[in-house]
């Protein structure tokens, strides 16, 4: 457009006073300006068909800017006061990021799910970035919280902002790109970092609003001394898998229970007359006496204690006879396509319980293995009530807790995993029966099973902290029969084992570099890039950054 | 430019000021990457605004667009506009439950000087959105408002 086709038109516009149109300044997101003849009495909808035409942005992407204003399809540019000479602002609605946006829309759909429930959503977000913003390194534990959008990736390269404010470039392409995450996180000189708890803790320490909560929650602080935990958390960000995995599980775990009527409303419900009083009467455990777990129950009614006790009968089944405690499955390669899933959601719950700040992980990461964040909840609740309370106050966890019970296939996986438990669960095949009926499953996965869970937990707190009464809950819970002390450490070192055991995963990508860059490779082949060989160098060198790998292969070919 | 230079030396009436930046913002005058106009063009005192600004580049705020409230009271430009996101937006400086930004947590509103325009404060707003505390924080979903 010449400049004095556009003065003239413009002259010409004002003086047949909207018969002609007028001419309209357009200043597109990046910078770039044009100017299109339009007539005032034209709708938005009009004037966008005209602007596609002028750029790259077709209509229906196409978001007009105008006195601060966002301008409506239906409505004609007169309605808004528009003028000749005046600007209008243009931005591409749908930005055309790649990868990612499946995952953040979904989750971001579950959000929307949920609209009536706003406020408890948004307090549960804080909540949630909190903890994962104390945890640096869990980013994975982000995504447990609905409230966090960009869930695990997101988190995740937190902790790089934590420390180092240089990294920003690279927190972008992280959160846009799991691939780089992993490469990163698998590149020697950041494992070294990360296996150096001091760069770590002054990493996290540097993050002023990090160490406001660390100050808040002395028990946070735990972590940050206990090295292998931070380890932990990272190689779950490390595995893309896992984390996709994941947040899967939780979007349609969260998208289930809050597509049924009523369902958000229960779980809150839930627990708010569950767990509260169970927190109290935790803390007042000390007072009670050897039958401590009775009080319990009581708090859930009658009724709710003689579910309870059938849920002991179910959820001790899994555990009666497993009186090994090596958590041998490190090493076992997973057999079945499942595994991901599997081992996707015992990470998530490694992660969930370094949330609750719990200053033993041992026992209780392994615990959180098989989504009973109660259990470890329940220790930590002796030294910080209000973590657990948030924690339990989250549907997101218990949302978590619901997809991981409610796949048979992760519940096979689990007995496949643990050899202790395969072994007895081949001496008894009954007891196979009942872990692979759905019925039990779902029955495992219905809100009245999971109350009924928290009164197991209860009793099965009582009986730790109380171990000369093990014997007499476990003969009221005990259907299977066996649950006794060593059952319960039994149950405890299982599920350490399976904690451990989905910890060996991110382990296992050392495999050859087509494998591990298998992604970029295609995109390479795809951009042109045929010398498969020349490829991989390129990947390996730039850490599979597709970008840099590009850059490199045109730079070699260029000399 | 002009009001750069006019506000130094002459006190510019709080109308004409008004209609400056009512200019500008229609015309996108200035830096023109924020867009900004007057809500109700009958209210002679031009109390009321609404300002839009657009996420910046490589943020998570990329491809959003914030539309905020302003109302500059009879002592504005001395005092400084009541600035409020519409649009929700986690950001340290805007109030949660609200979305008023806090004076106290952004320089400009805090030290406000009469020569700096609403315009100034769009985009200081949306440099503060690319601040590294500010450019990586979790967002509420598109298209919810406060």
């Amino acid at each position: 457009m010449g400049g004095g086709d556009n003065s003239a038109a413009t002259e010409e516009g004002s003086q047949a006073n909207d018969g002609d149109g007028v001419t309209v300044n357009v200043r597109c997101s990046n910078g770039s300006k044009f100017s299109v003849q339009i007539k005032l009495d034209s709708t938005v909808q009009s004037f966008k068909a005209l602007l596609a035409s002028k750029c790259d942005i077709p209509a229906d992407q196409q978001r007009l800017i105008y006195k601060g204003r966002i301008l409506k399809d239906d409505q004609t540019l007169q309605s808004y006061g528009l003028e000749a000479d005046h600007t209008v602002h243009l931005v591409c609605g749908f930005a055309p990021t790649p990868a990612p946006p499946p995952t953040t829309t979904t989750n971001a759909a579950g959000l929307n799910a949920s609209g009536a429930s706003n406020t408890t959503q948004t307090n549960a977000r804080t909540v949630g970035s909190n903890e994962a913003d104390a945890l640096g390194g869990a980013g994975l534990g982000a995504s447990l919280f609905p409230g966090l959008g960009l869930g695990g990736l997101g988190g995740s390269a937190g902790l790089f902002g934590a420390g180092l404010p240089d990294f920003e470039q690279v927190q972008q392409q992280l959160t846009q790109n799991p691939n780089i995450m992993r490469e990163i996180m698998n590149m020697p000189a950041v494992q070294n970092l990360m296996n150096n708890p001091e760069i770590m803790r002054s990493l996290i320490m540097n993050n002023p609003q990090m160490r406001d909560i660390i100050d808040r929650n002395p028990e946070l602080a735990h972590i940050l001394n206990d090295p292998s935990t931070l380890r932990q958390t990272l190689e779950a960000a490390r595995n893309p898998e896992l984390m996709r995995e994941m947040m899967r599980n939780t979007d349609r775990a969260m998208s289930n229970i809050e597509s049924s009527p009523e369902g958000f409303n229960m779980l809150r419900r839930m627990y708010e007359t569950v767990q509260e009083p169970f927190l109290n009467a935790t803390t007042m455990a000390g007072n009670t006496g050897n039958d401590s777990a009775n009080p319990f129950a009581a708090l859930l009614g009658t009724q709710g204690g003689n579910q309870a006790r059938d849920g002991s009968t179910n959820q001790s089944t899994p555990t009666s006879g497993t009186n090994a405690n090596s958590p041998a499955p490190n090493t076992n390669p997973l057999p079945n396509p499942w595994s991901s899933a599997a081992t996707g959601g015992a990470q998530t719950n490694t992660t969930r319980s370094n949330a609750s700040a719990d200053a033993r992980p041992q026992a209780p990461v392994g615990l959180g293995g098989l989504g009973l964040p109660e259990f470890e909840g329940m220790f930590g609740a002796m030294q910080d009530g209000n973590i657990l309370n948030q924690l339990m106050q989250n549907p997101a966890i218990s949302q978590m807790m619901q997809s991981l019970l409610s796949n048979p296939q992760y519940m096979n996986q689990v007995l496949g995993l643990n050899p202790q438990l395969r072994s007895s669960l081949d001496s008894n095949s009954q007891l196979r029966e009942m872990m692979q009926n759905p019925e039990f499953l779902r029955q495992l996965t219905s809100p009245e099973t999971m109350q009924q869970l928290l009164t197991l937990q209860q009793s099965l707190l009582s009986q730790l902290s109380r171990p000369q009464s093990t014997q007499e809950p476990a003969q009221t819970g005990g259907g299977a029969g066996t649950l006794n002390n060593m059952g319960l450490e039994a149950l405890m070192t299982m599920f350490g084992g399976l904690g451990a055991g989905s910890l060996a995963v991110p382990n296992r990508s050392d495999v050859p570099p087509e494998q591990l860059y298998a992604t970029q490779l295609s995109q390479l082949q795809e951009m042109g890039f045929i010398d498969t060989q020349e490829n991989i160098q390129a990947l390996i060198a730039t850490a599979g950054n597709v970008h840099a790998a590009v850059e490199r292969l045109l730079g070699n070919s260029a000399q | 430019m002009t009001l750069g230079s006019g506000g130094s030396s002459v006190v510019v009436p709080r109308n004409f000021r008004l209609l400056e930046e009512l200019e500008r913002g229609e015309k996108g005058i200035g830096d023109g990457t924020v867009s900004y106009g007057m809500d109700d063009g009958d209210d002679i005192y031009m109390r009321s605004w609404t300002g839009t600004i657009i996420g910046p580049h490589n943020t998570v705020h990329e491809g959003r667009i914030y539309q905020l409230k302003l109302f500059c009271d009879k002592d504005y430009p001395e005092k400084p506009p009541s600035v409020r996101f519409h649009s929700r937006i986690n950001m340290t400086c805007v109030n949660h439950e609200t979305g008023v930004v806090e004076p106290k947590k952004f320089g400009l509103l805090a030290n406000w000087q009469r020569e700096y325009t609403m315009e100034d404060i769009l985009t200081q707003l949306k440099k503060e959105m690319a601040a590294p505390h500010n450019r990586k924080l979790v967002q509420p979903p598109e298209g919810t408002y406060f």
